[in-house]
């Protein structure tokens, strides 16, 4: 029998990918993660480390624990902190699937004698063509492929995602009938550090904020901000600036952040060009099958939960990439992941650089 | 179930069980009651206090019931914050019953210093005499260490302050039922215990106390316990933990004896299964049947979930917490460097273990290190 760990989070996903794992016949072993210390009423691991603990007593399977709070520290949360420094919108997610949940997690569950581990995301995966292939999560809400396209062969040849044919609606229901406690429980939303608290008091305890100017697009002074690092593109709340033409009333949206001058640009209205790029750089792009597929009718997302858009890579050399997309895409943030698809198959990914 | 993790917890004695069923079905009165259910009740309360006090050679009124050795230890700490500007001496592998409630206090005006130990987790003696000062209210050393079982010179302690005004209490909770416990030849002030340390019930735990005046009640309400712990009695427990005190002593050279057997079989095999091992403590006086081993090469937490897919209960480092792989604090303070920390394990044999079930730790073990 092939033996197989579950990331068990306490959540109502594992918990189901757990349960689905041991009906197909697999050696199910849990295993609950923390990677985060902090006691305060944020941090929710000793709650959902209770949860775990309940489901695998359901489940009659062994749950171990492992800490990864120093890995994650080192390589997810100084990532986290350089980038906001440098005036980008990093995603955590991403890194933390990259270095810890399918690095530092997988390694730990072949040390402990498994052959792979398996996951509550909703994404499938497939063997074809020599390859393994990342495809979209059937229910397409949920579809978590944006998070995982950084994942080699290696790391998807030893990944079960058993969650990828249902949807969420399905998961609680399969959750509801085989009584476990969790089934209703609250998705975590957001960055899974920062939980439920204020964000900017949060990133404040870590770096210095530098407050400046709040300018126009065409240079005029209309505000202060605390510091760039509290905004991103494409923001519309929290500028404090409503209201200086009353006359225009279209709300102010961040157009760009100029990191040498520590200003926050601003422009009026979402339909304001300057929030509009076509073209987007980036540096190092990882294709899951190895190298970049042949084909012409490329997608591509530049955030989590967006529609995928037509587009090209133009240009190739040793300044970097450049993809070109069809139509103008809103609010591209610098930091934050492009990924590549082909109808359902995600194909891989990189980090913005720039757009223009 | 293979059970080496006696220090952590230990199995109810099937004797004990009975009483407190028994005890649970019969005697439901309140001891506080003076009809014949509460009357009852409270006879067979302090049935168990005389067990309990004759087991450490206390006298009855001596001996206080609370619901563990946490709780003991707190009330002998915070008692201490009743005193003008107090000062406790205690080390630094104390549990954190002790170190975290001495933390605690800090804020609220109780001062402290920790002694450290040495290689083989002894107190310095001479430290801890340069940490007395004029205010010095108690030294609180625990008897026993509960993750390498280095037993403490109480008594040179003891010495050490008498005729200065301070208070000695030690934290005994690993002891009972594996050394002698003498109060008398002690001469300590407080001990902590707890039942299911020694076979008893869980939640139920003792405060030996010599002169009451010395402290004062944590839980404020009813005058239970001589006003010193308010609270209905958890009697079951009580009487579980009585019972469990008179067995396991009435049986210490017996079960001690056979401890140290297990303990030299294993240590032997694992010489010739595998001799990369190193004992974390090597004190002369330690507690029988325990042994902290590191494994250069392993994770304890591997080892520790590979012996559990065979039925092997063990632990690493401590066993409260939910199982992080942190170094641990006690054998830090000892000087066990981060690596061999990290491959450390804590076997500890109790008196139900057999020696096939210790050979087939012993050959598990093997299987798990040698492959």
């Amino acid at each position: 029998m092939e033996q197989v760990a579950v990331g068990l989070s306490g959540g109502v996903d594992s918990a189901v990918a757990a349960s689905i794992m041991i009906e197909k016949g697999y050696d199910v072993e849990a295993i609950f993660m923390k990677n985060w210390e902090e006691d305060s009423e944020y941090c929710t691991v000793e709650q959902d480390y209770k949860d775990a603990l309940q489901i695998c007593d359901k489940l009659n399977i062994p749950l171990r624990s492992v800490n990864f709070a120093k890995e994650y520290w080192e390589k997810v949360f100084q990532y986290f902190l350089d980038e906001y420094k440098s005036g980008r919108t990093p995603n955590p997610d991403i890194m933390c699937n990259t270095e810890i949940k399918f690095k530092e997690f997988l390694n730990y569950a072949i040390d402990l004698g498994a052959e792979k581990i398996a996951t509550g995301h909703y994404v499938r995966s497939e063997h074809s063509k020599n390859h393994f292939q990342l495809l979209k999560g059937k229910d397409i809400n949920k579809d978590q492929s944006y998070f995982l396209h950084s994942l080699n062969q290696n790391q998807l040849s030893k990944s079960i995602f058993p969650l990828g044919e249902m949807n969420k609606s399905q998961v609680r229901e399969y959750a509801k009938n085989k009584g476990f406690h969790n089934f209703n429980k609250k998705d975590s939303v957001g960055i899974c550090f920062i939980g439920q608290r204020n964000f900017k008091s949060f990133l404040k305890k870590y770096l210095p904020a530098k407050s400046g100017h709040i300018v126009t697009d065409s240079g005029k002074l209309i505000g202060e901000h605390e510091g760039l690092m509290f905004h991103t593109i494409g923001q519309r709340r929290g500028l404090n600036i409503g209201g200086i033409d009353s006359k225009n009333s279209k709300p102010w949206y961040v157009i760009d952040k100029n990191i040498n001058s520590n200003e926050l640009i601003v422009g009026q209205g979402n339909d304001h060009p300057l929030l509009y790029k076509k073209y987007i750089t980036i540096n190092d792009i990882h294709w899951i099958n190895g190298e970049q597929p042949q084909m012409n009718n490329l997608k591509a997302k530049v955030r989590y939960r967006a529609n995928d858009y037509s587009c090209k890579i133009i240009n190739k050399d040793s300044s970097g990439i450049t993809v070109k997309f069809d139509e103008k895409q809103f609010a591209i943030a610098n930091g934050q992941s492009i990924v590549f698809y082909k109808d359902e198959n995600c194909l891989g990914g990189a980090v913005i650089d720039s757009s223009f | 179930m293979f059970y080496f993790d006696h220090s952590a917890t230990t199995p109810l004695n099937p004797e004990v069980m009975e009483l407190m069923n028994q005890t649970q079905k019969d005697f439901y009165g309140n001891p506080s009651s003076v009809h014949s259910a509460g009357r009852k009740a409270k006879s067979i309360v302090e049935k168990s206090r005389f067990k309990i006090a004759t087991a450490i050679n206390a006298s009855p009124e001596q001996i206080f019931f609370t619901s563990g050795g946490t709780e003991s230890n707190n009330q002998v700490l915070w008692s201490m914050l009743k005193k003008p500007n107090p000062h406790v001496i205690s080390n630094t592998i104390e549990h954190p019953a002790v170190i975290k409630v001495l933390k605690h206090l800090k804020p609220l005006g109780l001062d402290y210093s920790l002694v450290s130990v040495d290689n083989n987790g002894l107190v310095n003696l001479d430290e801890l005499d340069e940490c007395i000062i004029p205010k010095t209210q108690l030294v609180s050393i625990m008897m026993s260490n509960n993750e390498i079982g280095t037993i403490q010179p109480i008594k040179s302690i003891v010495k050490l302050i008498r005729g200065k005004n301070i208070l000695m209490h030690t934290d005994a909770v690993q002891c009972l039922g594996k050394v002698l416990i003498d109060v008398k030849e002690l001469d300590v002030d407080f001990l902590s215990l707890s039942a299911h340390k020694f076979y008893g019930p869980k939640g139920i735990g003792v405060l030996y106390v010599k002169n009451k005046k010395t402290i004062e009640s944590l839980l404020i309400g009813g005058s239970q316990e001589s006003g010193l712990r308010g609270g209905t009695e958890n009697v079951a427990s009580i009487a579980g933990a009585g019972l469990a005190a008179e067995i396991c002593c009435k049986k210490l050279k017996e079960n001690s004896k056979k401890l140290k057997m297990f303990q030299t079989y294993f240590i032997d095999e694992l010489k010739s299964c595998f001799p990369d091992f190193k004992l974390n403590s090597k004190s002369e006086k330690t507690l029988p049947g325990l042994s902290n081993i590191s494994f250069p090469g392993f994770r304890s937490d591997i080892l520790l979930a590979k012996l559990d897919r065979l039925n092997i209960a063990v632990s690493s480092g401590s066993a409260c917490g939910s199982g992080s792989p942190k170094p641990s604090k006690v054998l830090s303070e000892i000087g066990v460097e981060d690596s061999l920390n990290l491959s450390s394990l804590r076997i500890s044999f109790g008196s139900t273990n057999t020696i096939q079930e210790v050979e087939f730790l012993v050959k598990s073990l093997s299987q798990i290190l040698n492959n």
